[in-house]
């Protein structure tokens, strides 16, 4: 398959200190990759960085969709060229209803703005995919929202913006096992039905048990020192990230 | 006598009431009040307020010789593009100082419904006009108040008999029309027992002002026992050198309602006095605003929020913002009567900042002079989110898109308070528009921060 994102030799850093250390990942259309890593690994860095969040510097490497360097664009720019983030702690925005953003968003990428019958059409089959009630779509995105919800409502925004690639970042993180099933369940049929290429990060290895990823990346202090299939994710359940790192200590 | 800013040591503002000592101006003949305003005129300076010690709101550069009132003959087909095509229970269009245009529907003149000009009411309806004219106004607080109550010419008077629902709004609107206008303008609402309607009144400047031009209002409305009135103000005077002086009343009397929002959203240099005085029991009154300035503009606000009586409602909540080096100041008074016992009120101001060279300012105070009460105030200041913008760009919107959702979501909670579609598309289409003129500004202050 095509490649669609890939990331070469990226080094990041923030106002006091360098984050990603030379990171190589690659992800093609329809795959299904999982990143793994202990907290502080620089996981969520480099989600933010692909999405091109202001505060993180990319001061080498390059970041390609489809052949080309997106480290340039603005966030928005990377959106209309098929790059989602599902956020780890997605943000409120008050006074504007779920159903008005994601209209909003949609039309953002288009010419055209999308008809009333398809966007209601879509959002249908979206309410369903994510199991949550109509009336969802019309309170204010993340307003007062709990973290079921919140994340659920990402989701449902990959659903309706049918990006090539997302990104998710955490969003197993403060969810109950139902929650996370659903959640879970959306993500696997998107990929499925969709052709949706995805890249979940996380800590823990409980979402993987829904989503079995084909391809499993382990990140520690800003690199990717591991890479399989989902046997990676097994061992890390045995072993823990600590006999990895020993493991990573003895071969430098 | 100018007031002065409510700061430690020095007495709170006056209200139109304590202004008035408990007694209204009006009930004189119109000709002897007109006399004693111009009295006042001659003797008063141009008004200043001071505002946090850093800045005021001065009036003093204002070259009265060089102002005007312009005459206009009648015109039927005056009704500005804001309120076309829409159903409308009446109209009435004041362009510079003569009123063009009136129309009532009418079945409701059938009914008793009044709406002329405030000139031909004081000849035509004068019972009416003297029992209710300045009742609740004064006429000799600074200059440019004498001045309006002396020299208006045009202006509004709505009567709506009792025990009438009026579904359609009525619509008044100030226009200015050229550079040099000097427009005194004056609305004068009643609404008898029990009926209910909506009246709005736009203050607008028809084309952009490229000199100094006057709006000096004064606005009262007197809601009979059991009235109910949503009313709105719509204050835009462009991007053009237009000063606005006005002071309004509402006077809400037994068991009545009024939900108020005045919307400040453009103007050089503008100082209001809204004041919303509940004086009958089991009068109650939501009080909403929005100001938002941008560039060189000035809004300045006093708003208060008077019981009388009690028991008694009140609810009072403004929203800001503030963009480029404009100055906006919003100073809210609780003020809760001797005698008024179970009156319950909040205020409430938050405020939005959108650029480091811009001033807003949120003064509050409670005088509350009775024991059975519940009286407080709270407020937010908030600036731009940045990971809130960058939520929105990853999912497509623009950074100028991102802020103006902000924005605009800021304002909503006021906006769809109004219950009325095309005049809230109104404001979220005037809020747009002002965002896009300073976006270069928003944008840099974003960056540098």
């Amino acid at each position: 398959m095509a490649t669609a994102l890939e990331i070469r030799n990226l080094h990041v850093r923030t106002e006091d200190r360098e984050i990603l250390r030379g990171v190589d990942l690659v992800v093609r259309h329809g795959e299904l990759h999982a990143l793994m890593g202990p907290n502080g690994s620089g996981k969520s860095t480099l989600a933010n960085t692909i999405m091109g969040h202001p505060a993180y510097e990319v001061t080498a490497g390059e970041i390609l969709f489809d052949g080309e360097n997106v480290v340039e664009l603005e966030p928005h720019e990377r959106a209309k060229l098929g790059l989602f983030l599902a956020f780890q702690y997605p943000v409120a925005i008050p006074g504007v209803s779920v159903a008005n953003f994601l209209r909003m968003a949609i039309n953002a990428r288009r010419e055209e703005p999308i008809k009333m019958k398809e966007f209601t059409e879509r959002l249908t089959r979206a309410v369903e995919l994510l199991d949550v009630d109509r009336s969802f779509t019309s309170r204010h995105l993340n307003d007062g929202f709990s973290g079921g919800e919140k994340k659920r409502a990402e989701v449902l925004q990959m659903a309706m913006l049918r990006p090539e690639i997302a990104v998710l970042d955490e969003t197993d993180s403060g969810l109950d096992i139902d929650a996370l099933r659903t959640v879970a369940e959306g993500v696997r049929k998107l990929h499925a039905e969709q052709g949706l290429g995805v890249l979940i990060i996380t800590h823990y290895q409980r979402i993987l048990d829904y989503v079995r990823p084909e391809f499993v990346h382990v990140m520690m202090d800003g690199r990717i020192v591991l890479e399989g299939g989902n046997e990676v994710v097994d061992r890390l359940e045995r072993e823990g990230y600590d006999r990895i790192r020993e493991e990573v200590a003895a071969r430098a | 006598m100018p007031e002065s800013a409510s700061k430690p040591g020095t007495p709170p503002p006056a209200t139109l009431n304590s202004a008035l000592g408990g007694r209204g101006a009006g009930g004189e003949p119109l000709a002897a009040l007109r006399e004693r305003a111009r009295v006042a005129y001659d003797s008063l300076e141009l008004p200043y307020w001071r505002r946090s010690g850093f800045w005021q709101t001065s009036f003093a550069e204002l070259d009265l010789a060089a102002l005007a009132p312009i005459a206009h003959e009648p015109d039927a087909a005056a009704a500005p593009a804001i309120i076309a095509g829409q159903r409308n229970a009446g109209v009435l269009v004041q362009r510079d100082a003569s009123v063009v245009h009136v129309e009532l529907d009418p079945e409701l003149a059938a009914r008793g419904v009044i709406l002329c000009s405030l000139e031909l009411a004081a000849l035509e309806h004068r019972e009416l006009f003297e029992r209710y004219y300045l009742r609740r106004l004064t006429l000799d607080r600074h200059k440019l108040e004498a001045a309006s109550a002396a020299y208006w010419s045009g202006g509004a008077f709505l009567y709506v008999p009792p025990g009438l629902e009026i579904a359609e709004p009525f619509q008044i609107v100030y226009e200015i029309t050229a550079a040099g206008s000097a427009q005194y303008a004056h609305t004068l609402a009643i609404v008898d027992r029990s009926s209910q309607i909506r009246l709005r009144e736009y203050d607008l400047a028809s084309v952009e002002i490229a000199g100094a031009a006057l709006h000096a209002g004064q606005f009262e409305l007197y809601l009979e026992d059991g009235a109910r009135c949503r009313l709105a103000h719509l204050t835009d005077w462009g991007e053009g050198a237009v000063s606005d002086v006005s002071t309004a009343v509402v006077e809400v009397g037994r068991d009545a309602y009024c939900h108020w929002l005045p919307a400040l959203l453009g103007g050089r240099l503008i100082r209001h006095h809204d004041e919303l005085v509940v004086a009958g029991a089991g009068g109650d009154m939501a009080f909403r605003g929005i100001l938002f300035s941008q560039g060189q503009e000035h809004l300045d606000v006093f708003a208060v929020d008077l019981h009388e009586t009690g028991p008694s409602g009140g609810d009072v909540h403004w929203r800001g913002a503030a963009t480029g080096e404009s100055r906006a100041s919003f100073e809210g008074l609780i003020m809760i009567n001797p005698g008024a016992q179970r009156s319950h009120t909040y205020l409430q101001f938050h405020s939005m900042m959108l650029s480091d060279a811009a001033k807003l300012d949120a003064i509050p105070s409670v005088l509350v002079s009775a024991d059975d009460v519940s009286a407080s105030h709270g407020g937010t200041v908030g600036e731009l989110d940045e990971l809130l913008i960058f939520y929105m760009q990853t999912r497509g919107l623009t950074r100028a898109d991102a802020v103006r959702v902000i924005v605009e979501g800021f304002f909503e909670p006021l906006i769809v308070q109004l219950d009325d579609a095309p005049l809230e598309q109104q404001i979220r289409d005037r809020i747009g528009a002002k965002l896009a003129a300073a976006a270069d500004d928003i944008e840099r202050y974003a960056l540098a921060r």
